[in-house]
This record gives structure tokens, sequence and C-alpha cells, in this order.
């Protein structure tokens, strides 16, 4: 890919502007930093917050605690009307947000305010968000921003058309979800789409803490690999530093949300927030150890 | 352009002499005339009634964008292309600007089956003869680069060497240039110059009224997904992708994805209105969910293939449908109410009236209840979710899980709940556990919120037995097959009033399902208008409504599994809804609806509170018929479709309303709306729940 074989002076081809390119190759962000951490056997620290929670000034606060306590990519949500994959601790979270006057142009503030905390921004969408905003101009802003990719709960690779060409375009990541039940035939669709990593889902259901997981996660982790993805995280229900220490010892990444939620829902100055994160980063970072 | 044309032409043309001195023309055509090679009929791979054709390019550089991307093995990359499902590889040959050669050429021919297109800046017999003899099967011809003679000519030659040529054109001017000279495949480039956008607008008006034979190819800034659909939807036979493929990082997932939109957009235009299947209507519908349920939906589209061929499961079907719902549900004339409405739009009218509230359970939500609780049987699940409204399909739903033993829970928003107190009960009675649900705005949409959260937990022995034609594939279709017996019972009794059939039909639409199961059988009749009407709450200026699909309220979105109209906030948050009947009460519509407003195929409008309940008291009065609330808006439709029919120069025009349910749950909530409620009795209904339409316990 690289442009040294010929090079051709457009100017003396006459008037027709010069165009982008169809697809950067732009390398991943999330592939890129998953890298590094593989390098030195660690496991990845990915931490979920809805972007406006407790509100949107505040919440910027809340993702630089959280990478300052050890998260290594963030995913960012977009509070939603209708969460259905979300259990009630993310749901109030988000409806606090939304009561907050949060605003989906306000998430690239979020989305930069991790990238320059040195964490890689994902966002979590639902999918109708990002439609009613446009695919390619969110593309185009969230790219703008410093974002790496999106994490859709609600689009599955078959009707992902629209945002796979808008992720090509602007070199941004598409993180797709698998669960315990998905066929190796899906695990293989999913995996060939995917850019960044795949997101498996440590049982089956919606989003929260669980204080038992079974032991699902680690074959269903195997399988996704065994269908071709170079990178699986793991989460929905991992809650606690132990979940993410046994869980880091054969994922990529370890996930979580709700504790993290939970904890801004009981002490909204983030000090709690700092703390659970920090806890969680120990286990998590200390998988392999 | 011209500057740039002119000098790629001048240089193709020098390029072409140093080659005609190694290889003169005569010995070329000598060599030509030798040659075994039998070219592929382009038109035939061009042109197909079940995908929009790619032409996958071998690209290396372009004028505009400079070097794209590095070629070492261009067979390599044709065979990845045609792996993808490329109906044919365009390969250039040019060498100065596009880095092309016939090697290139030679390389593709050797490696791929399917047709390879020259392409150059042919101005020159010779350049004919070089395509025929490097085994290309098509070549390009540039309309600009060429006079009238010229093109005339060449095109002749490509024929007579049995060759297709590709016509490239940029203006409709250059098009009928192309069409005189006798071109069959037209090469449209409508790029938008401004922005380089593909205007799909441009692309529509330049290639309208083409004569019906000639092949018409999508030429400029296709990349993916969204390009590739809106030219299919504009009418193109074929697309030509150079950068979208060659510059992907997987070339033939590249071409798989462009393939599998046009079949999309092809299977829906091939097949009759009434017979489109999913998961796809148009643009709308698909599976919007977590991939979680992915294996759920798949196994109920095997299971309901398998059992709609099976007769054993359609007479069994046959069979509860006639001794259990009580159906066929009869067809009745509605004399004195035609006299109302041939009084208020001042012409004789007809009005005959379907009588789904004559079924067992007192609406149409039966007939799907039943048919998917067959296939719950049949897949061997034992535990049945489901939401409600109005309770109707909550009641229909217990009520069949009651007769074939099945484990059932109802989710029921609490306002909901509350108006339809009566409904909670009947259900429980059934044998049923209620739930109410007191997230979001405690009405429909998030009563099917949690039904979704229950079956993404549990669904490995939970079949979600979805009430209406919304929701991600396969429901919209299954709800569909099972409520279209409503219409395909009407088209045989309307004969017996001697009638062939119905100049309209008017329904009610929520979800959308009673107006699907009334209307599929005439979708194909032209001569059977469509109306559908919409719950107009206290009209679409107030902002308390459900109307999606009439005056512009709703947006195009995708909500609750699939792509179809929402009633959205500026920021794509679903918005409250309104209606005083809890059954149309939703923010989004069936996909397959959304479609045939698209299509103009169903004539769609709604019908205000007050309306509808003046339709309800007219047909009270003048049948002895008490409709739910939810038919007394297709009721209140009745008169607006027959002012349309009129006004058009129809004749006694015949209308059918289908009543989808009787009203035994609303009269509470029309005792008051009509004050023959004290408002002591009506305070004494809403105290224990009876009442009807209070929301204000809403956020």
């Amino acid at each position: 890919m690289t442009n040294t074989t010929t090079t051709i002076d457009t100017a003396t081809l006459g008037t027709t502007p010069v165009q982008p390119k169809g697809f950067t190759s732009k390398p991943s962000k999330t592939e890129t930093r998953l890298a590094e951490l593989k390098k030195a056997d660690t496991p990845a620290f990915i931490g979920y917050l809805p972007y406006g929670f407790p509100n949107p000034a505040s919440s910027l606060d809340a993702f630089r605690t959280l990478v300052d306590s050890g998260v290594d990519i963030v995913e960012i949500g977009l509070p939603y009307s209708d969460p259905v994959m979300d259990g009630p601790v993310i749901q109030e979270a988000c409806l606090a947000a939304l009561r907050a006057g949060e605003k989906i142009a306000g998430v690239f503030d979020a989305v930069e305010t991790v990238a320059n905390a040195g964490a890689v921004p994902l966002v979590m969408g639902y999918w109708n968000l990002i439609f009613h905003y446009g695919v390619l101009r969110f593309a185009r802003d969230f790219a703008n921003a410093g974002g790496a990719g999106l994490v859709t709960a609600d689009l599955i690779p078959d009707e992902a058309g629209e945002w796979i060409e808008a992720s090509d375009r602007y070199g941004l990541d598409r993180v797709f979800l698998v669960s315990p039940e998905t066929t190796d035939e899906r695990l293989r669709l999913v995996a060939s789409n995917t850019r960044g990593f795949v997101y498996a889902s440590a049982r089956m259901g919606v989003t929260g803490e669980r204080a038992q997981l079974d032991q699902t996660p680690e074959r269903l982790v195997e399988r996704t690999r065994k269908a071709g993805a170079t990178n699986v995280c793991v989460g929905i229900g991992v809650s606690t530093p132990e979940q993410g220490a046994t869980i880091g010892k054969y994922a990529d990444g370890v996930i979580v949300g709700s504790a993290l939620v939970h904890s801004v829902l009981d002490d909204p100055t983030f000090g709690k927030l700092a703390t659970v994160a920090s806890g969680l980063a120990d286990g998590i970072h200390g998988a392999r150890r | 352009m011209s500057t740039v044309l002119d000098s790629l032409v001048a240089g193709a043309l020098a390029d072409q002499k140093k080659r005609e001195q190694a290889l003169p023309f005569e010995a070329l055509k000598d060599r030509v005339a030798h040659d075994t090679y039998q070219p592929l009929d382009a038109k035939a791979y061009l042109r197909r009634d079940d995908q929009v054709p790619v032409i996958a390019e071998i690209k290396r550089a372009s004028p505009s964008k400079g070097h794209l991307t590095d070629i070492p093995d261009p067979g390599a990359l044709a065979a990845e292309y045609e792996a993808g499902g490329a109906s044919a590889i365009s390969v250039l040959t040019e060498g100065r600007v596009f880095l092309g050669s016939f090697d290139d050429l030679d390389a593709v021919r050797a490696s791929v089956s399917i047709p390879v297109l020259n392409k150059d800046f042919i101005t020159t017999d010779y350049q004919v003869y070089e395509a025929r003899l490097h085994h290309a099967d098509l070549l390009l011809l540039i309309v600009a680069a060429l006079d009238d003679d010229q093109l005339k000519h060449l095109l002749e030659l490509t024929h007579e060497l049995g060759l297709s040529a590709l016509v490239e054109t940029h203006t409709r001017d250059e098009i009928e240039r192309a069409i005189a000279a006798g071109a069959r495949i037209i090469g449209i480039n409508a790029r938008n110059l401004k922005d380089l956008s593909v205007d799909t607008d441009k692309y529509r008006s330049l290639a309208a009224n083409l004569p019906e034979d000639a092949i018409c190819v999508a030429e400029s800034g296709i990349f993916g997904a969204i390009e590739m659909q809106d030219y299919a939807r504009a009418g193109a036979d074929a697309v030509l992708v150079g950068e979208g493929v060659a510059t992907a990082h997987n070339h033939t997932q590249a071409v798989e994805r462009l393939v599998k939109v046009g079949k999309t957009v092809k299977a829906s235009e091939a097949t009759p209105l009434s017979q489109h299947e999913g998961p796809y209507y148009g643009q709308y519908g698909g599976r919007y969910v977590p991939e979680a349920l992915i294996g759920a939906l798949d196994e109920l589209t095997r299971v309901y293939e398998d059992a709609k061929n099976d007769p054993e499961f359609l007479k069994e079907l046959r069979r509860l449908n006639k001794e259990y719902v009580g159906r066929p549900s009869p067809l009745t004339a509605a004399p004195r109410f035609s006299e109302r409405v041939s009084k208020a739009v001042g012409a004789p009218v007809r009005v005959l009236l379907k009588r789904e509230d004559l079924n067992h359970t007192g609406a149409h939500k039966i007939n799907n209840a039943l048919g998917q609780a067959l296939l719950v049987k049949r897949m061997g699940k034992h535990r049945v979710i489901a939401e409600t409204g109005a309770g109707q399909h909550g009641v229909a739903t217990a009520t069949v899980c009651a007769l074939l033993g099945l484990k059932c829970r109802i989710y029921m928003g609490q306002v909901d709940a509350r108006r339809q107190a009566l409904n909670v009960a009947r259900m429980r009675l059934l044998g049923a556990e209620v739930v109410e649900v007191t997230t979001g705005d405690r009405i429909l949409k998030d009563a099917i919120n949690e039904a979704l959260r229950d079956w993404v937990t549990n669904v490995d022995d939970t079949h979600y037995l979805l009430g209406t034609v919304a929701g991600p594939h396969p429901f919209p279709q299954i709800v569909r097959d099972f409520q279209k017996v409503i219409g395909e019972e009407l088209r045989d009794q309307i004969k017996d009033y001697g009638i062939e059939y119905p100049d309209a039909i008017c329904a009610c639409v929520g979800g959308g399902s009673n107006a699907i199961g009334v209307m599929n059988a005439f979708l194909d009749d032209p001569r059977v208008n469509l109306y559908g009407y919409e719950a107009g709450g206290d009209g679409p200026e107030s902002g308390k409504h459900a109307i999606r699909l009439t005056d512009g309220t709703g947006e195009l979105g995708v909500f609750q599994g699939a792509k179809s109209y929402l009633l959205e906030d500026a920021e794509g948050q679903t918005l409250s809804t309104y209606s005083i009947s809890a059954g149309l009460d939703y923010a989004s519509v069936g996909p397959e609806h959304a479609w045939l407003k698209d299509i103009g195929r169903v004539n769609y409008s709604y019908a205000t509170d007050q309306e509808a309940m003046n339709a309800f008291k007219d047909l009270c009065e003048t049948e002895g018929i008490i409709p739910a609330i939810e038919s007394s808006h297709a009721l209140a439709g009745c008169y607006k479709a027959a002012a349309d029919l009129i006004k058009r120069g129809y004749e006694n025009p015949v209308i059918v309303v289908n009543i989808s349910g009787r009203g035994d749950k609303d009269v509470a909530t029309a005792g008051k709306w009509f004050g023959y409620l004290t408002d002591e009795q009506s305070k004494a209904l809403e105290a224990n729940g009876a009442h009807g339409t209070t929301t204000s316990d809403k956020d």
C-alpha cells in the first residue's frame, strides 16, 4: 500500500479535484492497543460508563477518573430511551443522563477527553441513535474527535452494510457481540466483519452484576478464536476483580459496566468509582502474573 | 474534464502506435482470424432478475486520486472478485495514468471464467482487434472521446468481432448519441462533480426512458452498501466498482457485500406485493436485534418454513380456527350505517363489516396467537412470553397457552394495565402470569422492551409470541401469514353479496396486523383501494398522537428489531405516543406498512380520538354492534375513504371495514366519553382499575 511505485502529477491532468481515497488504511486503534498489551502479557481492562451520567459536564470527570484508575479502553455509552440489552442499573443511569439533558453531539467531548487521557475511546450505541444522526456523519465526527470505533449492541453484521462502509472510509473499529448460544457459522461471520475485537457475552441476558459466573466464557472465547477472531474480550455480568482475574487469564480483555455505573450511583463524587476501577484494574492486569 | 480526457486519449493512441510497430495491423487481424476463443455474451451476465451484477475493477490508480493500491498479481485479485460473486472483471490496459497493461488483461483472462472488460481509451480499429486478441469479452467506448461516425463504426466492429461494448456516457445528450449509434450496454457516470457524491437523482433522470433492451451500468462512486442500495433502487441493471473493491481489506468480502445488497433489492422488486417474505420490505424490516437472539430467530424461521409446507400443520390450524376460534368470521351488511355515511358524503355508499369481533376472545389477535402457539409446540419449547397494549393480544396468548398447556407470562405497561384492568384479570383467570412494567413510559413499547430482555435471557426454552406485524424478521411475515385469512375469507364472502370485489377496504393501523390481514389478499388487485387509519389522538399538531405514516410526523428509524417509520425526537430518542385506544398507541409501525406507504399501494391517514368516538357511537346506534375503539378508527376512516372515492368519480362504491375487535373492554371509556356514567361512577370504576384512559401517572 505504499506510494513508491509511481507518482502522478494530478495538476497536469486537468481540473478534476483531488478526491479522498475510498477506504482509509489507518491501523485499528483498538487492535494497536491490544497488541501492545499482549506483548506485555496483560489483558485489557475495558470500562463502560454512559456519557451524560450523572450529567453531561461531570461525566467527563468520570471518564478521566476511569482512565486514571487504569482503564485501557473506555466504552462510552450513548443513553437511549429503549435499551433492550441493558439491565436495571444501566437503564437507571441512562435515564438519569437523558433527564440531565444529554445530547448525542456532546459525546464527542467525551471521546476527546478519553483520547487525551490516554485511553482508547469506543462508543457503545443502540443503532437508531447513530442511524438518526447519520451513519457517515457520525463516523466523520467521531473520527475527528479521535474515536476508535463502535460497539453495536443491536446491530448484527448482516444489517451493518452502511456502518461497514462508513467505518472503512474513516478507519473506525467495529465491535460486534457474540453470546454462548451463537453458532460456529455465525461466529465466523462476526469474526470476519470485526475490526478491533469481538465482544463475547459471559452469559445469556442483559447487562448487570453477577456474583457467580459459569464456565461458558472460556469455551466461547476459544470457539470465537477458532472462528477467526484475533482479539476476544469478555463482558456482561463481570463485576469483581476476582472475576476479572479469572477471565483475564484467557481473554484479550475484560469488559466491566454495571459495577462501575453502580459505584457512581452510590457516590456521585467518583471516589468510589476510582476505588472500584483501581481494584478491577489490579485484578485484570494481574490476571496472568 | 475534456483536458484530462484529451490527454488520456492522446497518450493511449501514442502507445497503440508503438504496439502497432511491433505487430502491424494486418498481422493483428490475421491472428484474430485464426483465434478460436469464443467471447462470452456479456449481456447475459449484466442483466439478471435476481441480482444487480457487479463489474469489479482491477484498479491501481486514477487521474483524480493518484495511486490507490499495488496489485502485484491481478489474476489472483480477479479470482478473489469472482469468488465474491462478481459478474465481470474490468481490467484497465491504459498504462500512463491507470498503470494497467495487456499483461494484466492476460493474467485476469487466464484466471476467471466470467466476462472480462477491456477498459482503455479506445478510438481506433486496432484497439478493438487487440481487445479481441487478448480474449476480452467486453470493451469500453467513451462517447465523449468519439464523434458519431467513429462511435457507430467502432461499435459495429466490436459486435462483428463477437464482443460487447460498454458505452460510457455522462449526459443525456451522450446517452442519446449512444442509443442512436446502436449501443446495448450503456454506462452512466452520475457523479456530482461538486462534492463527488453519488447523485442518484441525477442517475435516475439520466437513465429515464431508455429503451427496454438497453442495459444500464452505474459507473461512479460506489464504495459499499450505501451507494449500491441507492443505485439498485434507482433501477441500475449493473454496477461497475473500482476502488470500493480494489482498496478493500478483504476483496472477496467487499464484492460479496455488494452482491448481497443487490440481491436484497431485486428480491423485493421481483415478488408480487402479497407474497413478500422478509426480512426486507423495500428498505424496511430486517433484524436489528442483539446477536443473542439470532439463533432463536433463525430457528423460528426454519420451523415456520417447515410448518407452512406441512399439510398436517395447516390442517390442525384450520381445524382449530373453525372449531375453537369460530372462523370464518362473518361479513355483515351494514345498511343503516351505510345510510349515515352516504348522508355525510352526499352520495350513496354501501358498507360491509368484516366481523373479527365475533372471534373467540373478541378480536383478530387470536388468529396469530393460535398459529404461533402451534409453532411453539413444534419447536418443543414450553414457555411463552408476550407483550400487550390493550390486553387483547395478552388475552389471546393466555387463551391459546391454556388450550395447549404452555407456561405463559404477559408483559404489560403499568399505565395500560390500569386502563385495562378487566383484561389483566382475564389473563390471570386463564392461568397467565401478568407482569406490570414500570420502566420508561409504562406503555406498550416498554412492555416489548421487557419481553425482549426476558427473551435474551431465557431464549433456549422460551418463545416470544409477538402480537403484531412489527419486530425483527420473521415476525412481520409470520404474523401477516396467520392474519391473512381475514382477507382471503372476505374475497370469497363478498361474492355472496353479488359483488366481485370491494372498491375499498378500511382498517386501523397500530402495529398493523389486522390491516395487513384484511389487505394482503387484495394487494395485487389494483381495483381495490386500500385505506389504513392511524391513531390521531388529539391531532397531528397537538404532539399527542400515534401518527407515524401520515403528515410527515414519523421519520425513518430503527426500533425494536425493524427499520420502519418511527416517532422520535431530534436526538433519535423514541417519542411518547398517545391515543384513546391502547391498541394503537405505539411509536413505530410494521415494516410492510412502511413499504406499502412508500410504493403508494395503501393510502394512510388518521382518525382523531373525537372522530373515532363519533364513529363508535354511529355503529352502536345504527347496527347494534359495539366495536373496539381501535376498530372505530377504521369506521371513522370509512367516512374519509367514502368521500375520497366519490371525489374520484366512483358511483355506489362498496367499502369493507375491518371490525378488528369488539368494544366490551371499552365500555367504561366510552361511557365516560359520552357522559353515560356519572362522575362518581367513573371514579368508582377508576378506583377499582376498570376504567379507561387516564394516563396522568405517565412521566
